[in-house]
């Protein structure tokens, strides 16, 4: 064993044992400015590019570190083991020195790790800048300097180091020695190139980062690297394919197992495959990079301006008025418009404004939630109010009560109704209001296949912006109706109000129904068939409770029998809400599919070393285009036939509950919410095919030829 | 609803169908290291002989707290630990509440850090060592479970066999003895968080130190 380990501790003994210590260490040289240390296998000294110092003339001086063969130092970020240098400088009064400049540095590898570092020589510059007069006649420039050279084993080392220079009026005078040196460093220091462009964006292994140069980069291949200036980033011992098309290169960087927390740039250097220089960049190998990181590629259609995002947004939370969430609402708001048929003008558009003003304030506040939500460092996404079976659950008791009460099963005046805010016009201002709130939370799961390109853009930007998208959705929304409410011709062609209501309004409970049913389904997904069946019996708890309403109105009703029925109708709703919530805390049982496997990174990881075809279907129960996407595209023997003929492993990524991993994954492909299709070829090549949200067979067909 | 279905599918088809097909073809390639090991999930199970001879299994101390510490009492960053007495005290500390902290030494024979048995117990016995046990493990089989870089490296268990913590020691990535006051001890974080029933604000941190000389 070297005698190693054993020259930290004893420099903090006493300076007689270092003394003793020294005598029996393989020193290679020790420089004369070494004041108080040295370091076998490494030796370091301060030197200057000029011979002579000029007031207010900045001039480099370099920390040169010579190691013995084999043996290595480290850049800034040392990588997988070993430490950086560091230089403490005690320097005249008046003098400043810069941070270290470091040269690029090269891969140190000792599988399983791989370090950054320098072998043989290194330079690491520093620029001083003297005050504008010097009153000695020559300076000392002195340092602490720290180092950790490594080669099977590793050994810290400290030095005090000076450096004294004349002090000149004159023109500065070049030292030869050392200038030339320092211009090689110099030379291999990263720089900034024009016309380089660097941009960065997760990918479900890591980050991709996008070089685009202002030529051609065919030529390069691959062997091109980029070294991290933090840890903590990317794994420093993986591969880094590089794609390269025309003028634009992409490599792929796995993420640091140690990787914790957003990364909002990756910062560092960019180094030229062995034996070539970068276009553009003065013969350098090495080009400076920082490079903001979004959460997926941005790619052509996705709202780059918020000026774009905000069209986008508007446009889609019109086209949200189609979407079958929102529809039920729809009808019965369409009701509330021919009821009010005859009120005034001004009514008329008081409630539009109402209803409105519901909208865009709930939109506001699911934008405030989600960024609260994120900032306390949960991962959610879009639709992640509907993962929580309770809040399922009283939706859909809320549907089947208001579907009920659109029966005349029972008539509850105007406190429940101004809860639920169906009823229109009739009921004041707050029901217009309300009908908005519940209009945007049903149609909430139909908003990610429509807007997820806008709402991923929404969340990587600051609070504002992403309000604003959030507020353009609802404006956009509730534009029909402020239309229809302002126009009063529009209005004058709705049929005159007429007994005919009557019928259609216990129609419209209909579409009611199929939402409770629809949102019962979804609470038997995360709950399995006997949450469900909770659900269902604190429904029929509801039913029993709105027939007591009905049973005995105030209007017949003695007083103590309506008395009695009002406490029983109480105790009986509560009983259904107990009922109800107990249910949420039932668990679905596995998934009967077995052609589908649920999704892991780690199983996806696993395949794609395989080199085995997968594909990837994000899914959730609440999820309507996710669920008719399924039924209409990958549960047909046409499909389930194209993905067994070539053999591809088909995992599902089920987002009905909140799932930390698959939030991850989707944020990765700079989604928020489902549903996503996404088909690895297994050519590790080849990025992966993200199909269209709105699936069709053909599309799937035309992807799976490419394996 | 299918009626409906169909109809918004034809509705939205056009535009969102190119906006998909766009991000198909930007999508990058993925490619990701596979480690045994994630935070919140089961920690690898091993098991590995002390230096006593005495097999050590992780899932015998189920139920309780496991602290574990990548050992090489030759390399200088683990010196810094030991020599200040940070790592004992440290050792001691929990130990008195419970935790198992076990120190594992992944150096190959032959290499730095790997000592006969008897030679790592009067090693330990010098050091004023305080782990539970010192285990051998000159194959590396459990340092690649867990994927350790460098000595010293810390991973916190807890009494699920959760995995909670896998890092580095501390915030200062040095050798110097002096680095030692005023540090961020990441372990100690981790620990009194996960203790106190609160999360581990930072599960992972880029280990520091020697590399651990695994068998090549």
């Amino acid at each position: 064993m070297k005698p190693d380990g054993t020259s930290r501790s004893a420099r903090h003994v006493s300076a007689a044992l270092l003394a003793a210590l020294l005598a029996f260490l393989p020193v290679a040289g020790v420089r004369s400015q070494d004041v108080d240390d040295a370091s076998p296998h490494s030796d370091a000294e301060l030197v200057a590019e000029v011979i002579s110092v000029a007031p207010g003339r900045t001039f480099s001086v370099a920390l040169r570190l010579t190691m013995d063969e084999g043996w290595h130092s480290y850049w800034r970020n040392p990588g997988d083991a070993g430490g950086t240098t560091t230089i403490d400088w005690a320097l005249p009064e008046g003098f400043t020195a810069s941070d270290i400049q470091w040269p690029h540095p090269r891969r140190v590898e000792a599988p399983p790790l791989v370090s950054y570092g320098y072998d043989d020589e290194v330079l690491l510059l520093v620029d001083v800048t003297p005050p504008d007069d010097i009153e000695t006649e020559t300076v000392t420039l002195a340092a602490r300097a720290d180092w950790v050279v490594c080669e099977e084993i590793c050994l810290p080392a400290t030095a005090g180091l000076e450096l004294t220079l004349p002090v000149t009026a004159g023109p500065v005078e070049y030292d030869p020695r050392w200038s030339q040196a320092i211009g090689a460093s110099r030379s291999r220091i990263p720089a900034a190139a024009a016309g380089w462009e660097f941009r960065a964006w997760r990918d479900a292994a890591g980050f991709v980062l996008e070089a685009t140069a202002p030529v051609s980069l065919d030529e390069y291949g691959d062997g091109a690297y980029f070294f991290s200036s933090r840890a903590s980033t990317i794994a420093h011992a993986a591969p880094q394919p590089a794609v390269i098309d025309g003028r634009s290169m992409r490599l792929s960087l796995p993420a640091s197992e140690y990787l914790h927390g957003p990364v909002t740039s990756l910062d560092g250097v960019l180094l030229a495959p062995p034996g070539l220089s970068w276009p553009a960049a003065e013969g350098n190998r090495a080009l400076s990079v920082g490079a903001p990181v979004t959460i997926g590629p941005a790619v052509a259609g996705t709202p780059t301006t918020l000026v774009t995002a905000l069209l986008f947004a508007l446009l889609g939370g019109i086209i949200l008025n189609l979407m079958p969430c929102v529809f039920p609402v729809l009808s019965i708001k369409v009701l509330g418009f021919v009821e009010q048929g005859g009120a005034s003008r001004a009514g008329v558009r008081a409630h539009g404004a109402a209803f409105a003003a519901g909208v865009v304030a709930s939109f506001l506040a699911l934008g405030v939630a989600l960024l609260v939500i994120r900032a306390s460092g949960t991962l959610v996404g879009w639709g992640f109010q509907l993962q929580s079976p309770a809040v399922v659950g009283l939706l859909a008791g809320l549907f089947f009560v208001l579907g009920l009460s659109l029966l005349g099963v029972f008539d509850v005046g105007t406190s429940l109704t101004r809860l639920g805010g169906l009823m229109g016009p009739s009921r004041g201002l707050g029901a217009s209001f309300g009908s908005g709130v519940l209009a945007t939370v049903v149609a909430t799961p139909c908003i990610a296949p429509l807007m997820g390109a806008a709402l991923g853009f929404a969340l990587t930007q600051p609070p504002l912006p992403t309000l604003l998208i959030f507020g353009a959705i609802g404006v956009g929304m509730a534009l029909p109706y402020v239309l229809l409410s302002m126009r009063p011709t529009l209005l004058g062609r709705l049929p005159r109000p007429g007994a005919w209501m009557e019928t259609l309004r216990q129609v419209l409970a209909f579409p009611l129904f199929a939402t409770a049913l629809w949102l019962v389904w979804v609470f038997g997904q995360q709950t399995g068939v006997d949450g469900a069946a909770y659900l269902l019996a604190g429904l029929l708890l509801v039913a029993l409770g709105a027939w007591m309403l009905w049973r005995w109105p105030r209007s017949t009703a003695s007083g103590r029998r309506y008395t009695l029925s009002r406490a029983a109708a109480a105790i009986v709703v509560m009983a259904a809400l107990t009922v109800g919530l107990r249910g949420t805390k039932s668990q679905a049982g596995p998934p009967t599919d077995e052609s589908w496997q649920p999704f892991s990174t780690v199983r996806l990881v696993e395949l794609q070393a395989r080199g085995r075809p997968v594909f990837i279907d994000f899914t959730a129960a609440w999820c309507l285009t996710c669920k008719v996407n399924e039924r209409v595209v990958l549960e047909t023997e046409t499909i389930e036939e194209a993905f067994r003929e070539r053999d591809v492993v088909l995992l599902k990524a089920d987002w009905t509950r909140q799932d930390p991993e698959i939030t991850r994954a989707l944020e990765a492909f700079g989604r928020t919410g489902v549903p996503l299709y996404v088909l690895y070829t297994g050519d590790a090549a080849r990025p992966p095919i993200i199909l269209p949200t709105i699936l069709t067979k053909e599309t799937l067909l035309e992807a799976l030829e490419e394996i | 609803m299918k009626g409906l279905d169909t109809m918004k599918r034809r509705l939205v088809c056009g535009p969102l169908l190119c906006l998909a097909v766009a991000a198909g073809l930007a999508a990058p390639e993925a490619r990701a290291q596979n480690a045994a090991w994630e935070i919140g999930a089961p920690a690898p199970e091993f098991t590995l002989p002390d230096t006593y001879g005495e097999e050590h299994s992780l899932a015998d101390y189920r139920g309780g707290w496991v602290v574990l510490e990548w050992l090489n009492y030759e390399c200088p960053y683990v010196g810094k630990h030991y020599n200040s007495g940070n790592m004992q005290g440290l050792q001691r500390e929990y130990g008195e509440k419970g935790v198992v902290w076990l120190a594992i030494v992944s150096s190959a024979p032959g290499k730095q850090g790997y000592h006969e048995p008897d030679e790592m117990n009067s090693l330990s016995k010098a050091k004023n060592s305080a782990a539970k046990a010192v285990l051998l493990d000159p194959e590396g089989t459990v340092g690649h479970l867990y994927s350790a870089q460098t000595t010293p490296q810390m991973i916190v268990i807890d009494p699920d066999g959760v995995l909670l913590y896998n890092g580095a020691i501390d915030d200062r990535p040095t050798a110097r003895l002096a680095d030692i006051e005023g540090a961020t001890n990441y372990l100690v974080a981790a620990l009194e968080e996960a203790m106190n029933g609160q999360e581990v604000s930072r599960p992972t941190t880029q280990p520091y130190g020697c590399s651990v000389k695994y068998a090549r």
